[in-house]
């Protein structure tokens, strides 16, 4: 437990750790995923295809029916078209927000 | 000069006031006994040799007596100042590299010199780890009465209804802005953008980048950033404190002092104007989704410098964040950002138990494990808390393997990684901090009540949150806000004159050599422990339930522990004007930590993500911002004075 440990660090002097480092990060930069040329953003009168809407509207059961049902083929990195909603470079794979937070393999990644 | 002072201090007052307008409350109950212009006659002078107050608004309201001797920085004498590396010159400065200090970057670089001061790797920010998207609204079915109306449901009505309107309104264009500067999002065969729809949204308004929306915009943005001559960015730069003075009653800001982190020198930035967009706090808790360097180091830094605070009790948390504690196999490494498990597990029939193996949620709701997730995360906290154990479990293991495997593949791995199959045993879970709905008080050009001083995205509170974030607007907030901020920053920057003599009127930060490097590998363990028993307090005692006895308790306790590491500190020679990275972060922690308690014992309701069993309910004359104004606090600790301050004392 935290607590013991501090008595005794505040109690007494205690053994140094060898080198002080300041702060590095280890963080790795992961490469951004090859997304499709970029579209610049059509104007808001365009209309998004109804179909689209309804598609992205169904309940959560029945998506998970028509998973269960369909079967996704992987293409290729920036090429994949989501059969439901048309998207181009998406995610793959069912709708990460299917259950309202943003979901990816079952990591949630914003809510 | 004076009567400016006021007014521009009382235009953010107002606009404070203004927070509450149309709600039914009287002026009266905001701060006790006063009317707001009376509040600035006599509570915001703050010229030297006057004594300043800390008022928690409704709460209490204590005043120190006015016995500090303060020397006017105007008589200081300077001496011929030396221009060496040690002191930059900039127009502007931006502490922070996520998605508000770029974007603001790039936009005043048109007018003037930009430095970027980050104190890790450029990319290494919140934004990089927002992987959801950015909300607005972009499709002609959609409308901004909606984003706003959504906006202000999830904020429990506690929304700055004018904040709102404009960031919902400004959203589509900065947008169309990042697009055109390079970001990449997807869209639809007909070359639309792709929206998706996410809880809390009555419309698809969610623009993304597959499953990196962060990371893309930050991609971008630095990209952009790095090409600019006008820019320099000041890597592994750690912001310290903000350089200010007073003039009359206003407190102004110069610049910013920082420690390179690699060559352990101290550099000064003098600048016209500063930007701070530096992030969140979740590194108060023990268990968050945020990167290290999330320490609240503006949030600490603006109070210190005396800059009004605002709604600090609003802290997002996920309820399901796999806890390393109870996996058979441990991580080597502590994970530095919380794995989230998503609420499709839940969604999916996923059942959550303690650790005696009772389903707990029915007691909470009927609607048990499929209650919003709110109402999951109380009773997770709750158990926890009753129970004193460290995590529950989701148990999805009596659904088909395959399912399990097709649907959680990320979650599956990763717990096999460390010993745990899902689709045999349940998942050890537990609570992780992901946002601040409070932060700096900003008016809506992102300006503060320190002349000089702006602020952009999560280290803000513009009253675009309220009470709760919805999801996806907070990388909105940061473009609109850092957008907004720009002109008045230039506009100030214009009226402003280099006075190249300011640089020595604030003693300067030193690193602790002189200490030898037992002493400060002793304090840097001491330092180490002291971070996660402050983390320890702040959720046994500051979590998702809360009661006015437990903050009380977390009162005290995180004045004793700071108390202590301090005096470990001093009686090892540390001295006040001694910087290091794990130290001052700390001591950022601290204040942070304090703010979050007082504000949360201000409020007498419950509403959003404040909530207390003493006050469970939402009370309609309670339904105005928490803000707390600085002071000169008697205890002065090292945590709440600025570093160039302390030779006061």
């Amino acid at each position: 437990m935290a607590r013991p440990a501090l008595s005794r660090i505040f109690a007494e002097l205690s053994t140094p750790k060898p080198s002080f480092t300041g702060f590095v990060s280890e963080s790795t930069i992961r490469s951004a995923s090859n997304l499709a040329s970029r579209f610049m953003c059509s104007s808001a009168q365009q209309p998004q295809s109804s179909h689209e809407e309804k598609a992205n509207e169904e309940k959560p059961e029945s998506v998970k029916e028509k998973l269960e049902i369909e079967d996704e083929e992987e293409e290729e990195d920036g090429d994949h078209v989501n059969k439901e909603t048309g998207e181009v470079g998406g995610p793959k794979g069912p709708e990460p927000t299917r259950y309202g937070d943003w979901e990816r393999n079952g990591r949630c990644y914003d809510f | 000069m004076a009567a400016a002072s006021i007014a521009y201090v009382g235009g953010q007052l107002q606009y404070g006031v203004n927070f509450c307008r149309g709600q039914s409350f009287r002026q009266a109950d905001w701060l006790p006994g006063l009317t707001v212009n009376g509040c600035l006659q006599r509570e915001l002078s703050w010229s030297y040799g006057v004594s300043k107050f800390l008022q928690i608004h409704r709460c209490k309201f204590s005043q120190s007596p006015a016995s500090e001797n303060w020397k006017s920085f105007r008589t200081l004498t300077t001496s011929a100042y030396l221009r060496d590396g040690s002191t930059k010159y900039f127009d502007f400065a931006v502490i922070g590299s996520g998605i508000a200090g770029l974007r603001y970057a790039l936009e005043v670089a048109k007018q003037g010199t930009v430095a970027v001061i980050t104190k890790a790797e450029p990319h290494e920010s919140n934004t990089n780890y927002a992987q959801g998207g950015v909300s607005a609204v972009l499709c002609p079915s959609d409308s901004v009465e909606s984003h706003m109306q959504d906006t202000i449901v999830a904020g429990a009505y506690l929304c700055d209804e004018e904040t709102v309107k404009v960031v919902c309104t400004e959203g589509p264009d900065r947008i169309r802005e990042l697009i055109a500067m390079g970001a990449s999002f997807d869209h639809g065969e007909d070359g639309n953008l792709h929206l998706a729809r996410e809880g809390g949204h009555s419309h698809h308004r969610i623009v993304h980048a597959a499953d990196m929306t962060g990371r893309e915009i930050e991609r971008a943005l630095l990209e952009a950033v790095v090409n600019d001559p006008n820019i320099v960015v000041f890597k592994h730069h750690f912001a310290i404190d903000l350089l200010t003075s007073q003039d009359g009653s206003e407190t102004v800001c110069h610049g910013v002092d920082a420690l390179n982190t690699e060559t352990q020198e101290v550099v000064r930035f003098i600048s016209k104007v500063t930007l701070l967009a530096s992030g969140g706090a979740g590194h108060i808790y023990p268990s968050t989704t945020n990167p290290l360097v999330a320490t609240g180091d503006g949030m600490a830094m603006a109070h210190r410098a005396q800059a009004v605070i605002s709604n600090m009790e609003f802290v997002q948390f996920h309820p399901t964040a796999l806890a390393d504690e109870g996996l058979p196999i441990k991580p080597k490494k502590a994970r530095e950002n919380a794995f989230l498990i998503t609420e499709a597990v839940r969604g999916d029939g996923g059942i959550l138990y303690n650790l005696s193996m009772e389903r707990f949620m029915p007691l909470y709701d009927e609607r048990a494990e499929l209650a919003p997730r709110d109402v999951v995360a109380r009773s997770i906290d709750d158990q926890l808390k009753k129970r004193n154990e460290k995590y529950v479990l989701l148990d999805i293991s009596h659904k088909p393997r395959e399912k399990i495997l097709s649907h959680f593949p990320n979650i599956a791995s990763e717990c096999l990684r460390h010993g745990l199959d899902i689709t045999r045993q349940p998942i050890p879970v537990v609570p992780a901090a992901h946002y601040m709905c409070g932060g700096v008080r900003a008016g809506l050009q992102g300006e503060t009540n320190v002349r000089g001083l702006y602020v952009a995205g999560e280290v803000a509170c513009t009253g675009l949150h309220g009470a709760n974030r919805l999801a996806s607007n907070s990388l909105l907030e940061a473009l609109v806000f850092a957008r907004r901020a720009v002109q008045p920053s230039i506009d100030h920057m214009k009226g402003s004159s280099s006075d190249l003599s300011a640089s020595n009127m604030w003693t300067r930060p030193v690193v602790p050599k002189s200490l030898g490097t037992d002493v400060t590998n002793k304090i840097l363990r001491a330092t180490k422990e002291v971070r996660k028993e402050l983390q320890s307090i702040m959720w046994k005692y500051v979590g998702i339930v809360r009661s006015t006895t437990r903050l009380q308790a977390a009162e005290q306790k995180i004045g004793e522990l700071e108390a202590k590491w301090e005096t470990y500190l001093f009686e090892h020679g540390w001295q006040r004007t001694m910087v290091a990275l794990d130290a001052c972060e700390l001591r950022n922690l601290f204040c942070c930590a304090k703010l979050v308690v007082s504000s949360a014992l201000a409020r007498h309701e419950s509403r959003g993500l404040h909530y207390t069993t003493d006050f469970p309910h939402l009370e309609e004359s309670k339904r105005l911002p928490t803000v707390i104004f600085p002071s000169a606090h008697m205890m002065s600790t090292w945590s709440s004075r600025q570093l160039h301050q302390q030779s006061m004392y």
